[in-house]
């Protein structure tokens, strides 16, 4: 049984709270710190800026969680400003609020692990060397990590067993090593299509891999099984299946949440963090006091947190004398591709099994992890497929254009929807490749435009390197191969730099050198004795996957370090 | 207060205010923004009606939605004016006042502008949220839209509709 949160205690006005640990924000990065440590008996703080939603809340309104975004903040009271850099060195600024371009991904108890799709992939061990293995590229701050594959596997598999990692471990050239046979959860269910993937991928010689999830097939670890409900991604889960840091850990764990609390600032001295002082829905200011203070905020907001906790010892901001505080801000590289699968060139039982609704497509190729090109050998990626997502509006809304690149209605429009969604399915491909470090993406606060709570926005200044585009071309070439053999038609793909708003990383890069990086080893703060940031800020480079898993692992094995140091302690 | 004191004049007015249409300068007369949104709307996609789905409702909801920014709301009643002004200089009447195939001109005509496609695409997607609603939201009972495709909703379904 999920236990109750516990509010700790009433946060009147003035009142300071006194803790082992505070924890800034309740996602991927933070929970597992708040699990780890509150069931080692140390009191933990959890401050959380968005509301408490549990498994009965979830529902699947479209209207709701798509349209309406339900789970993120109103970007005319909390918003970004986007600094873009083009080609030609122009920069362009974007309010976000004007230009309705949205950074936020999940305000909520869990932060959007709630939402997430759970496409789980582990780092490779050369993900963790990119420098030494594949050398420098001019223009990318690339450094290896200080921390070797080997470091993080025993967490790897501690993610699989607590957060539940469900697929078929794939035997492949680029495949990583792992210290247990088997995932601890048996595949979920997939649609019979995907057969016609793993033909047309044997065909050309590609490896078709299944897809590892962050979902239960069934009932364990104190919660229910996969209900393949149809809608996943971006909808929070009303099972439990779904590994969210909500599900699997707070709900676990005697870790006490107060929700609705905005960090707006860390207080300290030259060598430790004292106070956090947060903001609840009323604008009353609190404090907290503890003995160590964790960041988890997601990346972009955690670095806008340091920012702007200037005091006479940071002049620049918190841990930021060396002026590395957002730099290296990251984000997944790639894009996404699709193609639609038609009744035309299916018999009567394909056609079927095509359009049953719920299950999964879950494959994946990593054929080009690696690969060479004019002798040198580059780093390459993942692709994963999946079917276009069950949301009826935005599927009914990318028929208005006819080929011509017209606007239609009436008979024209409800029949090309008619025919499209009763005849043929969308089978889509996101492409995860390094999105390299650079000077010129980065995390900075906004000097006048401030939000809701008076406290300045983050400015997030973009710039994708060409390499980026390069590679993810090459590895939507090879995903459009695999469709054009399944017999897809309408394949199109689209490669940008313009990035994924809810795969960020970097901008607290760890690293051995102090003068070049926010964080230790540890990812203690190298300038302050018991500031820690466990979400993915801490990535120098992010791998060629999606971020969760390793956030998940990293900051269980924070919490490692910590249990080390408050038992010393 | 400047700001809520704003935002609640436009959801009291929105749509009840009509909107005075010119012809070169010299005033034509008042339309009203609600009537000729649901005319469009029938206009555009008669099969939301069709269905039993009552579109225009829904328009209403949404245009008090908290969390649609007023600019979208504004450009919604602008595209009004701007509609009944390319009636007036194309057939001298006020867009309700046209036939059917007159009003089909005008949206055509209309679509070849960047604002009017715009508008045109605005209103379709409103029609289609109300085709795909939930029965929570009250304009689609019989969940026509997703019967009309065999279409397979998430669940669980909503029990209360977010406005
Ligand atoms: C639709 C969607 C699909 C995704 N699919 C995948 C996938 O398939 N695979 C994958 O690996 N990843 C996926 N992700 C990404 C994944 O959700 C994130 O990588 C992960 O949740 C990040 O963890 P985090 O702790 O950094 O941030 P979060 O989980 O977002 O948690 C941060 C928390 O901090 C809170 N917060 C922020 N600022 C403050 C403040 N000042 N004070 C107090 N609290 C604050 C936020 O409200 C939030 O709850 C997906 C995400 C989304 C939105
Ligand atoms: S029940 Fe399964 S499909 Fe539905 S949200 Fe949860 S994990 Fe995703």
């Amino acid at each position: 049984m999920a236990r109750a949160y516990g509010r700790f205690p009433p946060p009147y006005k003035g009142v300071c709270v006194k803790v082992d640990v505070c924890i800034i924000g309740s996602g991927a990065g933070g929970s597992p710190i708040a699990y780890e440590l509150s069931n080692a008996g140390f009191s933990v703080l959890v401050l959380e800026k968005g509301k408490n939603f549990t498994e009965k809340d979830f529902s699947k309104d479209e209207l709701a969680v798509s349209r309406r975004e339900l789970f993120t903040p109103s970007l005319q009271e909390e918003q970004h400003v986007i600094n873009q850099k083009f080609k030609d060195g122009t920069i362009e600024r974007y309010e976000g609020a004007e230009y309705n371009w949205n950074f936020w991904n999940g305000s909520m108890v869990g932060g959007s692990s709630n939402l997430m799709s759970g496409y789980f992939h582990r780092m490779k061990p050369d993900d963790f060397r990119l420098l030494s293995v594949y050398g420098a590229i001019e223009g990318a701050n690339i450094v290896d990590w200080p921390l070797s594959y080997g470091e993080l596997e025993p967490y790897y598999k501690k993610v699989e067993k607590i957060i539940g990692v469900s697929g078929v471990v794939a035997r492949h050239k680029f495949a990583e090593p792992r210290s247990s046979p088997e995932f601890p959860f048996s595949a979920l269910e997939v649609n019979a299509a995907t057969k016609w993937f793993d033909k047309a991928c044997s065909k050309l010689g590609f490896h078709s891999i299944q897809t590892p999830r962050a979902v239960l097939p069934y009932d364990a670890l104190g919660r229910s099984g996969c209900s393949y409900s149809n809608f996943c991604g971006s909808y929070g889960c009303a099972t439990g299946a779904k590994g969210s840091a909500r599900a699997a850990l707070l709900q676990k764990c005697s870790a006490k949440i107060i929700t609705e609390a905005f960090v707006y600032r860390l207080e300290s001295d030259v060598k430790r963090v004292k106070k956090a002082h947060y903001y609840d829905k009323d604008m009353n200011s609190h404090e907290v006091e503890a003995k160590i203070f964790v960041v988890a905020a997601q990346a972009i907001e955690t670095s806008r947190l340091l920012l702007n906790s200037k005091n006479e010892y940071f002049k620049n901001g918190l841990a930021n004398n060396n002026g590395q505080v957002g730099k290296n801000l990251i984000f997944s590289g790639g894009g996404s591709g699709e193609g639609r699968l038609r009744f035309e060139n299916l018999s009567e039982s394909e056609q079927k099994e095509l359009m049953q609704a719920g299950l999964f497509f879950n494959r994946s190729l990593q054929d080009w992890y690696e690969y060479n090109e004019e002798g040198r050998k580059l780093k390459g990626g993942t692709i994963d497929f999946l079917f276009e997502h069950a949301n009826a509006v935005s599927r009914a809304s990318r028929e208005f254009y006819n080929e011509q690149g017209n606007i239609i209605w009436g008979d024209e429009l409800k029949n090309k929807i008619f025919k499209n969604f009763t005849t043929s399915r969308v089978l889509s491909f996101e492409v995860f490749n390094d999105w390299l470090p650079t000077d010129e993406c980065f995390v900075s606060a906004d000097e006048k435009l401030k939000d809701k709570y008076g406290v300045n926005v983050g400015v997030i200044n973009l710039w994708g390197h060409p390499q980026d585009l390069k590679v993810g071309e090459h590895l939507a070439k090879e995903a459009v191969k695999v469709l054009e053999k399944m017999g897809a038609e309408e394949i199109s793909y689209s490669i940008s730099a313009s990035p994924p708003p809810n795969l960020v990383a970097g901008g607290c890069r760890f690293g051995e050198n102090p003068k070049t990086s926010v964080l230790d080893k540890n990812c203690k703060a190298h300038e302050l004795e018991n500031l820690y940031v466990s979400d993915a800020s801490f990535m120098p480079t992010g791998g060629s996957v999606p971020y969760t898993w390793t956030i998940y692992a990293n900051a269980f094995r924070v919490a490692d370090k910590l249990l080390e140091i408050l038992r010393k302690a | 207060m400047i700001l809520n004191a704003r935002r609640s004049f436009l959801k009291s007015s929105f749509l009840s205010i009509g909107i005075l249409v010119t012809l070169r300068g010299e005033l034509f007369g008042a339309v009203s923004p609600l009537e000729t949104l649901s005319l469009v709307q029938n206009d555009l996609f008669p099969f939301a009606g069709e269905l039993g789905v009552n579109a225009p409702a829904y328009l209403g909801i949404a245009l008090n939605h908290s969390r649609i920014r007023d600019t979208d709301k504004i450009f919604l009643r602008n595209g009004v004016q701007w509609l009944n002004e390319e009636a007036l200089e194309t057939y001298q009447s006020i867009y309700s006042k046209l036939s059917s195939s007159q009003r089909q001109s005008i949206l055509q005509r209309i679509s070849q502008k960047k604002w009017g496609e715009r508008w045109i695409n605005a209103i379709l997607s409103y029609t289609m949220e109300a085709i795909f609603s939930d029965r929570v939201y009250g304009v689609n009972p019989k969940d026509a839209g997703q019967k009309w495709l065999g279409h397979t909703a998430g669940f669980p379904r909503p029990t209360k509709a977010f406005v």
